[in-house]
Protein backbone atom coordinates (compact mmCIF):
# COMPACT_ATOMS: atom_id res chain seq x y z
CA UNK A 1 0.00 0.00 0.00
CA UNK A 2 1.48 3.55 -1.15
CA UNK A 3 1.72 6.15 2.01
CA UNK A 4 -0.50 8.70 0.20
CA UNK A 5 -3.55 5.94 -0.45
CA UNK A 6 -2.74 5.74 3.99
CA UNK A 7 -2.51 9.40 4.72
CA UNK A 8 -5.48 10.53 2.78
CA UNK A 9 -8.13 8.92 4.81
CA UNK A 10 -6.70 10.10 7.97
CA UNK A 11 -6.39 13.33 6.36
CA UNK A 12 -10.54 13.30 5.08
CA UNK A 13 -11.81 11.80 8.48
CA UNK A 14 -9.64 15.25 9.89
CA UNK A 15 -10.93 17.43 8.02
CA UNK A 16 -15.00 15.77 8.15
CA UNK A 17 -15.00 15.59 11.90
CA UNK A 18 -14.00 19.14 12.07
CA UNK A 19 -16.39 20.75 9.50
CA UNK A 20 -19.42 22.79 10.29
CA UNK A 21 -22.18 21.60 8.12
CA UNK A 22 -24.74 23.34 6.61
CA UNK A 23 -27.92 23.93 7.46
CA UNK A 24 -30.07 21.98 5.49
CA UNK A 25 -33.93 23.31 6.91
CA UNK A 26 -35.78 25.21 9.94
CA UNK A 27 -35.37 22.13 12.48
CA UNK A 28 -31.58 21.49 11.70
CA UNK A 29 -30.73 25.36 11.86
CA UNK A 30 -32.54 25.46 15.15
CA UNK A 31 -30.53 22.33 16.51
CA UNK A 32 -27.22 24.08 15.40
CA UNK A 33 -28.24 27.10 17.06
CA UNK A 34 -28.74 25.52 20.35
CA UNK A 35 -25.23 23.42 20.10
CA UNK A 36 -23.99 26.61 19.61
CA UNK A 37 -25.83 28.26 22.72
CA UNK A 38 -24.87 24.94 24.97
CA UNK A 39 -20.74 25.86 24.12
CA UNK A 40 -21.53 29.79 25.16
CA UNK A 41 -23.25 28.91 28.19
CA UNK A 42 -20.47 26.43 29.03
CA UNK A 43 -17.45 28.77 28.74
CA UNK A 44 -19.97 31.29 30.51
CA UNK A 45 -19.90 28.98 33.44
CA UNK A 46 -16.07 28.47 33.44
CA UNK A 47 -15.52 31.95 33.38
CA UNK A 48 -17.89 32.58 36.76
CA UNK A 49 -16.62 29.80 38.16
CA UNK A 50 -13.10 31.98 37.90
CA UNK A 51 -14.56 34.56 38.94
CA UNK A 52 -16.45 33.39 41.85
CA UNK A 53 -13.03 32.41 43.19
CA UNK A 54 -10.59 34.87 41.70
CA UNK A 55 -9.08 35.62 45.16
CA UNK A 56 -7.48 31.95 45.10
CA UNK A 57 -6.22 32.11 41.55
CA UNK A 58 -3.33 33.91 40.27
CA UNK A 59 -3.63 36.73 37.49
CA UNK A 60 -1.54 35.13 34.77
CA UNK A 61 -4.01 32.18 35.03
CA UNK A 62 -7.04 34.47 34.98
CA UNK A 63 -5.65 36.25 32.05
CA UNK A 64 -4.63 33.09 30.15
CA UNK A 65 -8.48 31.27 30.92
CA UNK A 66 -10.03 34.86 29.86
CA UNK A 67 -8.34 35.09 26.66
CA UNK A 68 -9.17 31.49 26.10
CA UNK A 69 -12.78 31.96 27.03
CA UNK A 70 -12.95 35.54 24.83
CA UNK A 71 -11.85 33.39 22.05
CA UNK A 72 -14.02 30.44 22.23
CA UNK A 73 -16.63 32.78 22.20
CA UNK A 74 -15.49 34.74 19.46
CA UNK A 75 -15.18 30.88 17.33
CA UNK A 76 -18.97 30.15 18.59
CA UNK A 77 -20.21 33.49 16.80
CA UNK A 78 -18.37 33.24 14.02
CA UNK A 79 -18.84 29.32 13.29
CA UNK A 80 -22.40 29.95 14.11
CA UNK A 81 -22.69 33.64 11.94
CA UNK A 82 -21.45 31.38 9.50
CA UNK A 83 -24.04 28.97 8.43
CA UNK A 84 -26.65 30.67 6.05
CA UNK A 85 -30.33 30.97 7.76
CA UNK A 86 -32.41 28.68 5.63
CA UNK A 87 -35.83 30.74 6.05
CA UNK A 88 -36.80 34.45 7.67
CA UNK A 89 -37.64 32.52 10.37
CA UNK A 90 -34.47 31.24 11.04
CA UNK A 91 -33.48 35.01 10.47
CA UNK A 92 -34.72 36.18 14.05
CA UNK A 93 -33.52 32.85 15.87
CA UNK A 94 -29.84 33.69 13.97
CA UNK A 95 -30.68 37.15 15.44
CA UNK A 96 -31.24 36.19 19.16
CA UNK A 97 -28.62 33.53 19.24
CA UNK A 98 -26.06 36.01 18.21
CA UNK A 99 -27.16 38.70 20.22
CA UNK A 100 -26.75 36.58 23.19
CA UNK A 101 -22.87 35.40 22.57
CA UNK A 102 -22.31 38.81 21.63
CA UNK A 103 -23.05 40.07 25.24
CA UNK A 104 -21.40 37.02 26.50
CA UNK A 105 -18.14 37.84 24.45
CA UNK A 106 -18.86 42.10 25.82
CA UNK A 107 -18.89 40.52 29.56
CA UNK A 108 -15.79 38.33 29.33
CA UNK A 109 -13.46 40.84 27.36
CA UNK A 110 -14.26 43.71 30.16
CA UNK A 111 -13.52 41.15 32.60
CA UNK A 112 -10.08 40.48 30.53
CA UNK A 113 -9.22 44.11 30.36
CA UNK A 114 -9.97 44.40 34.24
CA UNK A 115 -7.85 41.84 34.96
CA UNK A 116 -5.20 42.97 33.08
CA UNK A 117 -5.06 46.26 34.75
CA UNK A 118 -5.91 46.54 38.79
CA UNK A 119 -7.95 42.94 39.01
CA UNK A 120 -11.74 42.77 38.56
CA UNK A 121 -13.89 45.66 40.08
CA UNK A 122 -16.69 43.99 41.78
CA UNK A 123 -16.90 40.32 41.00
CA UNK A 124 -20.12 39.93 42.70
CA UNK A 125 -21.53 41.68 40.74
CA UNK A 126 -19.70 39.78 37.37
CA UNK A 127 -20.51 36.88 38.73
CA UNK A 128 -24.98 37.67 38.54
CA UNK A 129 -24.21 39.29 35.27
CA UNK A 130 -22.52 35.84 33.83
CA UNK A 131 -25.29 33.97 35.23
CA UNK A 132 -28.05 36.22 33.78
CA UNK A 133 -26.62 35.40 30.37
CA UNK A 134 -25.70 31.96 31.16
CA UNK A 135 -29.41 31.60 32.01
CA UNK A 136 -30.56 32.92 29.12
CA UNK A 137 -28.12 30.68 26.74
CA UNK A 138 -29.38 27.70 28.56
CA UNK A 139 -33.18 28.49 27.86
CA UNK A 140 -32.54 29.04 24.31
CA UNK A 141 -30.41 26.10 24.09
CA UNK A 142 -33.96 24.06 25.32
CA UNK A 143 -36.24 25.62 23.44
CA UNK A 144 -34.81 24.73 20.15
CA UNK A 145 -33.67 21.43 20.90
CA UNK B 1 17.85 -1.26 52.53
CA UNK B 2 19.49 0.02 49.25
CA UNK B 3 17.78 -2.48 47.31
CA UNK B 4 14.30 -1.01 49.14
CA UNK B 5 14.91 2.17 48.42
CA UNK B 6 15.67 1.69 44.34
CA UNK B 7 11.96 0.09 44.75
CA UNK B 8 10.60 2.69 46.23
CA UNK B 9 12.21 5.10 43.80
CA UNK B 10 11.18 3.22 41.01
CA UNK B 11 7.45 3.01 42.01
CA UNK B 12 7.26 6.45 43.11
CA UNK B 13 8.78 7.46 39.51
CA UNK B 14 6.37 5.17 37.79
CA UNK B 15 3.70 6.82 39.80
CA UNK B 16 4.70 10.45 38.61
CA UNK B 17 5.43 9.44 35.23
CA UNK B 18 2.15 7.81 34.64
CA UNK B 19 -0.29 10.83 34.11
CA UNK B 20 0.80 12.58 30.79
CA UNK B 21 -1.23 15.06 28.39
CA UNK B 22 -3.69 12.19 27.21
CA UNK B 23 -4.93 11.41 30.69
CA UNK B 24 -5.35 14.78 31.54
CA UNK B 25 -7.23 15.76 28.87
CA UNK B 26 -9.25 12.44 28.56
CA UNK B 27 -10.06 12.11 32.16
CA UNK B 28 -10.85 16.05 32.94
CA UNK B 29 -12.83 16.18 29.48
CA UNK B 30 -15.03 12.71 30.90
CA UNK B 31 -15.35 14.16 34.03
CA UNK B 32 -17.26 17.22 33.28
CA UNK B 33 -19.32 15.85 30.43
CA UNK B 34 -20.13 12.58 31.82
CA UNK B 35 -19.52 12.57 36.02
CA UNK B 36 -18.03 9.19 37.43
CA UNK B 37 -19.87 6.99 34.76
CA UNK B 38 -16.58 5.93 32.81
CA UNK B 39 -14.14 5.80 35.67
CA UNK B 40 -14.53 2.02 35.08
CA UNK B 41 -12.95 2.35 31.70
CA UNK B 42 -9.76 4.04 33.72
CA UNK B 43 -9.75 0.71 35.64
CA UNK B 44 -9.56 -1.55 32.95
CA UNK B 45 -7.15 0.63 31.25
CA UNK B 46 -4.74 0.63 33.92
CA UNK B 47 -5.36 -3.77 34.24
CA UNK B 48 -4.48 -3.52 30.79
CA UNK B 49 -1.28 -1.47 31.01
CA UNK B 50 0.13 -3.18 33.52
CA UNK B 51 -0.54 -6.61 32.34
CA UNK B 52 0.82 -5.74 28.81
CA UNK B 53 3.93 -3.56 30.95
CA UNK B 54 4.44 -6.45 32.99
CA UNK B 55 4.70 -8.60 29.92
CA UNK B 56 7.56 -5.89 28.15
CA UNK B 57 9.38 -5.41 31.09
CA UNK B 58 9.87 -9.95 31.53
CA UNK B 59 10.82 -9.90 28.08
CA UNK B 60 13.42 -7.50 28.28
CA UNK B 61 14.87 -8.66 31.53
CA UNK B 62 15.14 -11.77 30.34
CA UNK B 63 16.11 -11.89 26.56
CA UNK B 64 18.04 -8.52 26.90
CA UNK B 65 16.34 -6.86 23.82
CA UNK B 66 13.01 -4.52 23.66
CA UNK B 67 9.95 -5.46 22.42
CA UNK B 68 10.17 -3.54 18.87
CA UNK B 69 13.62 -5.62 18.09
CA UNK B 70 11.60 -8.71 18.84
CA UNK B 71 8.58 -7.75 16.77
CA UNK B 72 10.07 -7.87 13.28
CA UNK B 73 11.95 -11.13 14.15
CA UNK B 74 9.08 -12.75 15.66
CA UNK B 75 6.36 -11.25 13.13
CA UNK B 76 8.43 -10.56 9.82
CA UNK B 77 10.13 -7.69 8.01
CA UNK B 78 6.26 -6.99 6.18
CA UNK B 79 4.26 -7.00 9.32
CA UNK B 80 6.78 -5.41 11.32
CA UNK B 81 6.75 -2.34 9.16
CA UNK B 82 3.29 -1.89 9.01
CA UNK B 83 3.41 -1.81 13.47
CA UNK B 84 6.80 0.33 12.69
CA UNK B 85 4.67 2.77 10.54
CA UNK B 86 1.25 3.04 12.84
CA UNK B 87 3.34 3.35 16.15
CA UNK B 88 6.40 6.02 14.66
CA UNK B 89 3.18 8.07 13.37
CA UNK B 90 1.14 7.87 16.46
CA UNK B 91 4.70 8.14 18.91
CA UNK B 92 5.00 12.01 16.67
CA UNK B 93 1.22 13.04 17.45
CA UNK B 94 1.65 12.28 20.66
CA UNK B 95 5.12 13.99 21.21
CA UNK B 96 3.35 16.93 19.54
CA UNK B 97 0.57 17.10 22.31
CA UNK B 98 3.02 16.66 25.00
CA UNK B 99 4.95 19.58 23.75
CA UNK B 100 2.19 21.67 23.25
CA UNK B 101 1.45 20.74 26.84
CA UNK B 102 4.38 21.38 27.93
CA UNK B 103 4.11 25.03 26.30
CA UNK B 104 0.13 25.87 27.47
CA UNK B 105 1.33 24.80 31.46
CA UNK B 106 4.41 27.85 30.62
CA UNK B 107 1.59 29.66 29.30
CA UNK B 108 -0.87 29.21 32.80
CA UNK B 109 2.24 30.17 34.82
CA UNK B 110 3.72 33.40 32.88
CA UNK B 111 0.60 34.68 30.90
CA UNK B 112 2.89 34.33 27.95
CA UNK B 113 1.10 32.97 24.84
CA UNK B 114 2.19 28.99 24.83
CA UNK B 115 3.65 29.61 20.66
CA UNK B 116 6.53 31.06 21.83
CA UNK B 117 7.30 28.26 24.16
CA UNK B 118 7.18 25.89 21.57
CA UNK B 119 10.25 26.07 20.28
CA UNK B 120 12.25 26.68 23.80
CA UNK B 121 10.53 23.63 25.40
CA UNK B 122 11.85 21.75 22.28
CA UNK B 123 14.99 22.46 21.99
CA UNK B 124 15.27 21.87 25.92
CA UNK B 125 14.03 18.55 25.41
CA UNK B 126 16.74 17.73 22.79
CA UNK B 127 19.13 18.96 25.00
CA UNK B 128 17.97 16.67 27.86
CA UNK B 129 17.71 13.62 25.57
CA UNK B 130 21.55 14.32 23.99
CA UNK B 131 23.26 15.27 27.71
CA UNK B 132 21.25 13.95 30.90
CA UNK B 133 21.62 10.17 31.59
CA UNK B 134 18.99 8.15 31.16
CA UNK B 135 18.35 7.62 34.76
CA UNK B 136 18.49 10.85 35.74
CA UNK B 137 16.30 11.82 33.35
CA UNK B 138 13.94 9.16 34.46
CA UNK B 139 13.80 10.00 37.55
CA UNK B 140 13.86 14.20 38.08
CA UNK B 141 10.69 14.72 35.55
CA UNK B 142 9.11 11.25 37.09
CA UNK B 143 9.21 12.77 40.74
CA UNK B 144 8.57 15.97 39.73
CA UNK B 145 5.10 14.87 38.17
CA UNK B 146 4.15 13.64 41.52
CA UNK B 147 3.58 17.19 42.01
CA UNK B 148 -0.03 16.31 40.29
CA UNK B 149 -0.95 14.22 43.55
CA UNK B 150 -2.28 18.12 44.11
CA UNK B 151 -5.10 17.09 42.15
CA UNK B 152 -6.54 14.43 44.93
CA UNK B 153 -6.18 16.71 47.73
CA UNK B 154 -7.97 19.53 45.73
CA UNK B 155 -10.50 16.49 45.23
CA UNK B 156 -10.61 16.19 49.36
CA UNK B 157 -10.60 19.90 49.53
CA UNK B 158 -13.54 20.92 47.43
CA UNK B 159 -15.48 18.38 49.56
CA UNK B 160 -17.60 16.24 47.15
CA UNK B 161 -20.81 14.22 47.77
CA UNK B 162 -19.22 10.98 47.94
CA UNK B 163 -22.96 9.25 47.72
CA UNK B 164 -23.32 11.18 44.30
CA UNK B 165 -19.96 11.05 42.74
CA UNK B 166 -20.85 7.11 43.93
CA UNK B 167 -23.98 6.91 42.52
CA UNK B 168 -22.54 8.40 38.95
CA UNK B 169 -20.32 5.27 38.86
CA UNK B 170 -23.11 3.33 37.36
CA UNK B 171 -25.26 5.89 35.88
CA UNK B 172 -24.24 8.03 32.83
CA UNK B 173 -26.15 11.31 31.94
CA UNK B 174 -29.20 10.60 30.39
CA UNK B 175 -28.73 13.20 27.52
CA UNK B 176 -25.61 11.62 26.26
CA UNK B 177 -25.97 9.43 23.58
CA UNK B 178 -24.80 5.83 23.52
CA UNK B 179 -22.15 6.28 20.56
CA UNK B 180 -20.65 9.40 22.48
CA UNK B 181 -20.23 7.57 25.78
CA UNK B 182 -18.37 4.89 23.56
CA UNK B 183 -16.11 7.46 22.03
CA UNK B 184 -14.77 9.07 24.80
CA UNK B 185 -14.74 5.57 26.41
CA UNK B 186 -12.44 4.51 23.79
CA UNK B 187 -10.16 7.96 23.77
CA UNK B 188 -10.19 7.17 27.91
CA UNK B 189 -8.68 3.95 27.57
CA UNK B 190 -6.19 5.03 24.54
CA UNK B 191 -5.28 7.15 27.29
CA UNK B 192 -4.41 5.02 29.75
CA UNK B 193 -2.64 2.26 27.29
CA UNK B 194 -0.88 4.48 25.35
CA UNK B 195 1.76 2.69 23.34
CA UNK B 196 4.97 4.56 23.57
CA UNK B 197 4.67 3.49 27.49
CA UNK B 198 5.48 -0.20 26.56
CA UNK B 199 8.44 0.81 24.13
CA UNK B 200 9.31 3.19 26.70
CA UNK B 201 9.40 0.46 29.34
CA UNK B 202 11.04 -2.06 27.60
CA UNK B 203 13.75 -0.43 25.70
CA UNK B 204 14.50 1.53 29.23
CA UNK B 205 14.62 -1.70 30.85
CA UNK B 206 17.30 -2.62 28.48
CA UNK B 207 18.97 0.76 29.18
CA UNK B 208 19.23 -0.05 32.47
CA UNK B 209 20.80 -3.43 32.10
CA UNK B 210 17.90 -5.26 33.67
CA UNK B 211 18.54 -8.95 34.13
CA UNK B 212 16.27 -11.78 35.62
CA UNK B 213 17.40 -10.03 38.87
CA UNK B 214 15.47 -7.10 38.00
CA UNK B 215 11.70 -8.73 37.52
CA UNK B 216 11.10 -7.85 41.37
CA UNK B 217 11.79 -4.04 40.77
CA UNK B 218 9.87 -4.24 37.15
CA UNK B 219 7.06 -5.76 38.88
CA UNK B 220 6.90 -3.53 41.44
CA UNK B 221 6.99 -0.39 39.41
CA UNK B 222 4.14 -1.78 37.28
CA UNK B 223 1.75 -3.21 40.19
CA UNK B 224 2.04 -0.54 42.50
CA UNK B 225 3.50 2.49 40.55
CA UNK B 226 0.63 2.64 37.53
CA UNK B 227 -2.02 1.73 39.69
CA UNK B 228 -1.36 4.61 41.64
CA UNK B 229 -1.26 6.84 38.53
CA UNK B 230 -4.68 5.36 37.74
CA UNK B 231 -5.78 6.80 40.98
CA UNK B 232 -4.70 9.77 39.95
CA UNK B 233 -6.53 10.06 36.88
CA UNK B 234 -9.45 9.03 38.75
CA UNK B 235 -8.60 12.02 40.94
CA UNK B 236 -8.39 14.17 37.96
CA UNK B 237 -11.48 13.09 36.67
CA UNK B 238 -13.34 13.16 40.25
CA UNK B 239 -12.38 17.06 40.29
CA UNK B 240 -14.00 17.96 36.61
CA UNK B 241 -17.22 15.96 37.57
CA UNK B 242 -17.53 18.01 41.11
CA UNK B 243 -16.77 21.23 39.68
CA UNK B 244 -18.09 21.14 35.86
CA UNK B 245 -20.45 18.32 35.80
CA UNK B 246 -23.35 19.78 37.91
CA UNK B 247 -23.07 23.20 35.77
CA UNK B 248 -23.03 21.26 32.39
CA UNK B 249 -19.77 23.09 31.33
CA UNK B 250 -17.78 21.27 29.06
CA UNK B 251 -13.68 22.04 29.19
CA UNK B 252 -11.90 22.45 26.09
CA UNK B 253 -8.31 23.93 27.22
CA UNK B 254 -6.01 23.07 29.64
CA UNK B 255 -6.57 26.11 31.61
CA UNK B 256 -10.34 25.01 31.94
CA UNK B 257 -9.14 21.69 32.99
CA UNK B 258 -6.60 22.72 36.13
CA UNK B 259 -9.51 25.51 37.43
CA UNK B 260 -10.91 22.49 40.20
CA UNK B 261 -7.21 22.63 41.13
CA UNK B 262 -6.99 26.35 42.19
CA UNK B 263 -10.60 26.62 43.39
CA UNK B 264 -9.69 23.84 45.53
CA UNK B 265 -6.33 24.52 46.98
CA UNK B 266 -5.62 28.40 46.17
CA UNK B 267 -3.20 29.84 44.31
CA UNK B 268 -0.27 27.18 45.59
CA UNK B 269 -2.21 24.49 45.09
CA UNK B 270 -2.82 25.97 41.56
CA UNK B 271 0.91 27.07 40.84
CA UNK B 272 1.53 22.98 42.09
CA UNK B 273 -0.13 21.64 39.11
CA UNK B 274 0.60 23.80 37.14
CA UNK B 275 4.02 22.47 38.00
CA UNK B 276 2.94 18.84 38.10
CA UNK B 277 1.45 19.32 34.13
CA UNK B 278 4.56 20.66 33.01
CA UNK B 279 6.76 18.22 34.94
CA UNK B 280 4.28 14.95 33.68
CA UNK B 281 4.23 17.05 29.95
CA UNK B 282 8.01 17.59 29.61
CA UNK B 283 8.66 14.01 30.78
CA UNK B 284 6.60 12.67 28.54
CA UNK B 285 8.16 14.48 25.42
CA UNK B 286 11.48 12.58 26.22
CA UNK B 287 9.88 9.37 26.44
CA UNK B 288 7.86 9.77 23.18
CA UNK B 289 10.57 11.50 21.27
CA UNK B 290 12.65 8.53 22.34
CA UNK B 291 9.96 5.90 21.55
CA UNK B 292 10.33 7.29 18.24
CA UNK B 293 13.96 6.87 18.23
CA UNK B 294 13.85 3.30 19.71
CA UNK B 295 11.47 2.14 17.74
CA UNK B 296 13.32 2.83 14.40
CA UNK B 297 16.39 2.03 15.18
CA UNK B 298 15.18 -1.07 16.72
CA UNK B 299 13.76 -2.45 13.79
CA UNK B 300 16.24 -1.64 11.70
CA UNK B 301 19.09 -3.09 13.61
CA UNK B 302 20.84 -0.14 14.18
CA UNK B 303 22.72 0.81 17.44
CA UNK B 304 20.04 2.48 19.76
CA UNK B 305 20.27 4.24 23.26
CA UNK B 306 21.49 6.64 25.91
CA UNK B 307 24.06 4.64 27.06
CA UNK B 308 25.56 4.09 24.16
CA UNK B 309 27.85 7.16 22.86
CA UNK B 310 25.98 9.54 20.14
CA UNK B 311 28.86 9.31 17.52
CA UNK B 312 28.17 5.68 18.24
CA UNK B 313 24.05 5.93 17.30
CA UNK B 314 24.07 8.75 15.07
CA UNK B 315 21.18 7.54 13.42
CA UNK B 316 18.78 7.15 16.72
CA UNK B 317 19.62 10.33 17.95
CA UNK B 318 18.77 12.14 14.05
CA UNK B 319 15.21 10.19 13.94
CA UNK B 320 14.52 11.42 17.66
CA UNK B 321 15.69 14.46 16.27
CA UNK B 322 13.28 14.60 13.41
CA UNK B 323 10.87 13.84 15.25
CA UNK B 324 11.26 16.50 17.67
CA UNK B 325 11.44 18.99 14.43
CA UNK B 326 8.41 17.65 12.68
CA UNK B 327 6.06 17.34 16.23
CA UNK B 328 7.04 21.07 17.09
CA UNK B 329 6.47 22.38 13.43
CA UNK B 330 3.06 20.62 14.01
CA UNK B 331 2.08 22.56 17.07
CA UNK B 332 3.37 25.68 15.33
CA UNK B 333 0.93 25.40 12.90
CA UNK B 334 -1.40 27.01 15.50
CA UNK B 335 -3.45 23.62 15.77
CA UNK B 336 -4.99 23.34 19.09
CA UNK B 337 -2.64 20.92 20.95
CA UNK B 338 -5.64 19.72 23.36
CA UNK B 339 -7.73 18.67 19.58
CA UNK B 340 -3.85 16.96 19.00
CA UNK B 341 -4.46 15.06 21.76
CA UNK B 342 -7.66 14.60 21.47
CA UNK B 343 -7.12 12.63 17.71
CA UNK B 344 -3.59 11.09 19.31
CA UNK B 345 -5.68 9.49 21.76
CA UNK B 346 -8.00 7.88 19.27
CA UNK B 347 -5.44 6.93 16.65
CA UNK B 348 -3.66 5.22 19.60
CA UNK B 349 -6.66 3.09 20.84
CA UNK B 350 -7.07 2.24 17.03
CA UNK B 351 -3.49 1.20 16.93
CA UNK B 352 -3.88 -0.80 20.68
CA UNK B 353 -3.47 -4.39 18.38
CA UNK B 354 -0.61 -3.96 16.65
CA UNK B 355 1.23 -2.85 19.24
CA UNK B 356 0.17 -5.26 22.13
CA UNK B 357 -0.64 -8.38 20.00
CA UNK B 358 3.48 -9.23 19.34
CA UNK B 359 4.01 -8.74 23.28
CA UNK B 360 1.36 -11.30 23.91
CA UNK B 361 3.06 -13.35 21.70
CA UNK B 362 6.38 -12.89 22.42
CA UNK B 363 5.99 -13.54 26.16
CA UNK B 364 4.42 -16.88 25.01
CA UNK B 365 6.98 -17.96 23.42
CA UNK B 366 9.17 -20.11 25.13
CA UNK B 367 12.09 -19.92 22.76
CA UNK B 368 12.60 -16.68 24.01
CA UNK B 369 11.27 -16.74 27.49
CA UNK B 370 12.41 -19.87 28.28
CA UNK B 371 10.96 -20.29 32.04
CA UNK B 372 9.94 -16.91 32.45
CA UNK B 373 7.02 -17.87 29.73
CA UNK B 374 3.53 -16.14 30.39
CA UNK B 375 1.20 -18.60 32.71
CA UNK B 376 -2.29 -19.66 32.05
CA UNK B 377 -3.28 -16.54 34.15
CA UNK B 378 -1.44 -14.31 32.14
CA UNK B 379 -2.37 -15.78 28.44
CA UNK B 380 -6.03 -15.92 29.56
CA UNK B 381 -6.45 -12.26 30.69
CA UNK B 382 -3.63 -11.12 27.60
CA UNK B 383 -5.96 -13.04 25.37
CA UNK B 384 -9.19 -11.51 26.35
CA UNK B 385 -8.02 -8.08 26.49
CA UNK B 386 -6.69 -8.84 22.50
CA UNK B 387 -10.25 -9.59 21.56
CA UNK B 388 -11.18 -6.08 23.61
CA UNK B 389 -8.58 -4.17 22.06
CA UNK B 390 -9.80 -5.26 18.64
CA UNK B 391 -13.24 -4.63 19.45
CA UNK B 392 -11.78 -1.03 20.41
CA UNK B 393 -9.49 -0.39 17.28
CA UNK B 394 -12.41 -1.29 14.84
CA UNK B 395 -14.72 0.49 16.23
CA UNK B 396 -12.51 3.76 17.32
CA UNK B 397 -12.75 5.70 13.75
CA UNK B 398 -16.16 4.94 13.04
CA UNK B 399 -17.28 6.62 16.42
CA UNK B 400 -15.02 9.23 15.84
CA UNK B 401 -16.78 10.05 12.47
CA UNK B 402 -20.38 9.20 13.78
CA UNK B 403 -20.14 11.81 17.15
CA UNK B 404 -17.95 14.43 15.00
CA UNK B 405 -15.00 13.69 17.35
CA UNK B 406 -17.24 13.39 20.23
CA UNK B 407 -19.27 16.22 19.69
Amino acid sequence: MRVSSCVAPILAVLLLSGCTSPAWDDHDYGLKAAQSAESAASSLEIVRLAVRHEDRLTTSYLKTLFTEAVKDLGGVNSQFGGVQPPSPSADEVRGRLLDLTGEAEDQVTSLLIQVRRDGIEDPEAAVKDLEGVAAKLRAFEEAHQ
Amino acid sequence: MKKLFAVTLGILTAFGGFVDIGDLVANSLVGARFGMSLAWVVVVGVIGICLFAEMSGRIAAVSGRPVFDLVRERMGPRAGLVNLGASFFINVLTLAAEIGGASLALELATGINYLLWVPGVALVAWLVMWRVKFETMERVFGLAGLALVAFAVALWQLGPDWHELGRQLTQPPADEGAPTYWYYAIALLGGAMTPYEVFFFSSGGVEEKWTRKDLVTSRANVFIGFPLGGFLSLAIAGCAAVVFFPVKAEVDTLGQMLLPAGIGLGQLGLAAVIFGVFAATFGATLETALSSGYTISQYFGWQWGKLVRPRDAARFHAVVLAGVIVATALILTTIDPIMVTEYSLIFSAAALPLTYLPVLMIANDPDYMGDQVNGRFSNTLGTTYMILLLVVAAAAVPLMIATKAGQ
